[in-house]
């Protein structure tokens, strides 16, 4: 077997990652006797003092933290095609470009006016990329945060990476921008007589049952990410927790990751194309 | 530990396994008909078998969705 100087070093350098996190890894998976040492499901939430209980001055350091991380790996990564753009795209461009016009075919299925087919994709597209992107960190030994005893531990390499999507505050923000930007579509498109009409269709009396039909819209779009990634992250560490993240997290993280991740992300932005183009037609 | 909190946790633990398994039933059924009718329509016009995959697989992963709200709560009744 014949390996380039490249596949070399990614070789050694994967061995010594695994070496390095196995290391990090035994002395506190040793002493968690039970998982529900772990403190699966509890966030670490840093509250401002003075304010106790106020909804608008507690804070998720790793949710801010690893969006701002992802949108700055967004922001280099599209900077450095834009440095080497060209008419015959190397192999990063295409695939951005191949990505881009799938999205792009998908939207003008989904919106028959023409006028709007560009701003729905843009809105599409960027959730697309963040959710896609931090679903994809979502099934990795990495840094997270736990809570035991009371106490809040920072967890580095033992815990799954704690992603923005597997946090219900990100997807319920999302799916609310998604509801109404929809409706400020339908406004625009019919105007504001006939959008109110919409809500006493067929008659006067299922207002009600339209009403709750809206508002069951970005539960159902948020729950569905967020049970995803919540879900896969928990199941990773609890098959791996027999493992001591050996050899399973990479094969979990393809499936989870990767393809559910994917498929989720693909599918919040399908259905916010959906959701804006049954109000626009 | 107590009586009553030894109860309290075995009947989480049955809880949740009653909640994750009832849960199952209903995103088995959808996902095995779109398979089966996905299967079908790919019989029947060979040429559309890989526009028909990804549309099953995206309505797949909707059928999922009950199932995963069971999970959630099982979740819930475990660790919360």
């Amino acid at each position: 077997m014949t390996l380039s100087k490249k596949e070399k070093t990614f070789v050694v350098a994967m061995v010594v990652a695994i070496v390095v996190v196995w290391i990090l890894a035994l002395p506190e998976m040793g002493g968690m006797k039970d998982l529900k040492d772990a403190g699966i499901g509890s966030r670490w939430v840093y509250t401002f003092p003075g304010s106790e209980g106020s909804f608008f001055t507690r804070v998720n350091f790793l949710t801010v933290g690893v969006g701002l991380l992802i949108v700055l790996f967004l922001i280099g990564v599209t900077r450095g095609i834009r440095k080497t753009y060209s008419i015959v795209p190397n192999r990063k461009q295409s695939l951005v470009e191949y990505l881009l016009q799938y999205v792009y075919d998908l939207t003008e299925e989904g919106i028959s006016d023409k006028r709007f087919v560009k701003p729905v994709f843009v809105i599409a597209m960027t959730l697309f990329l963040f959710i896609a992107s931090s679903n994809l960190l979502s099934g990795m030994p990495g840094i997270g945060a736990s809570i035991r005893n009371g106490e809040t531990y920072l967890t580095i390499f033992t815990d799954t990476w704690y992603v923005p999507t597997s946090d219900l505050n990100t997807n319920g923000t999302y799916a609310l921008i998604v509801l109404i930007v929809s409706h400020l579509f339908g406004i625009k498109v019919r105007g504001f007589k006939a959008w109110a009409k919409t809500f006493f269709e067929p008659t006067f009396i299922m207002f009600p049952m339209n009403v709750i039909g809206e508002l069951a819209k970005p539960i159902s779009h948020s729950c569905r990410l967020f049970g995803n990634i919540f879900g896969g992250g928990i199941l990773v560490f609890i098959l791996s927790y027999i493992l001591k993240f050996l050899f399973m997290p990479m094969f979990l993280w393809g499936f989870f990751g990767m393809f559910f991740g994917l498929i989720q992300a693909l599918i919040f932005s399908v259905l916010t194309i959906v959701y804006i183009g049954t109000q626009i037609n | 530990m107590e009586i009553s909190e030894a109860i309290v946790q075995a009947a989480k633990y049955v809880g949740a396994g009653i909640c994750m398994g009832f849960a199952a039933i209903g995103p088995a059924i959808g996902e095995g008909n779109i398979g089966a009718h996905a299967m079908d329509a790919m019989a029947r016009q060979p040429e559309m078998a890989g526009n028909l995959q990804i549309r099953m697989i995206i309505a797949d992963a909707i059928a999922e969705t009950t199932g995963l709200y069971g999970l959630l709560i099982s979740f819930m009744i475990l660790f919360a």
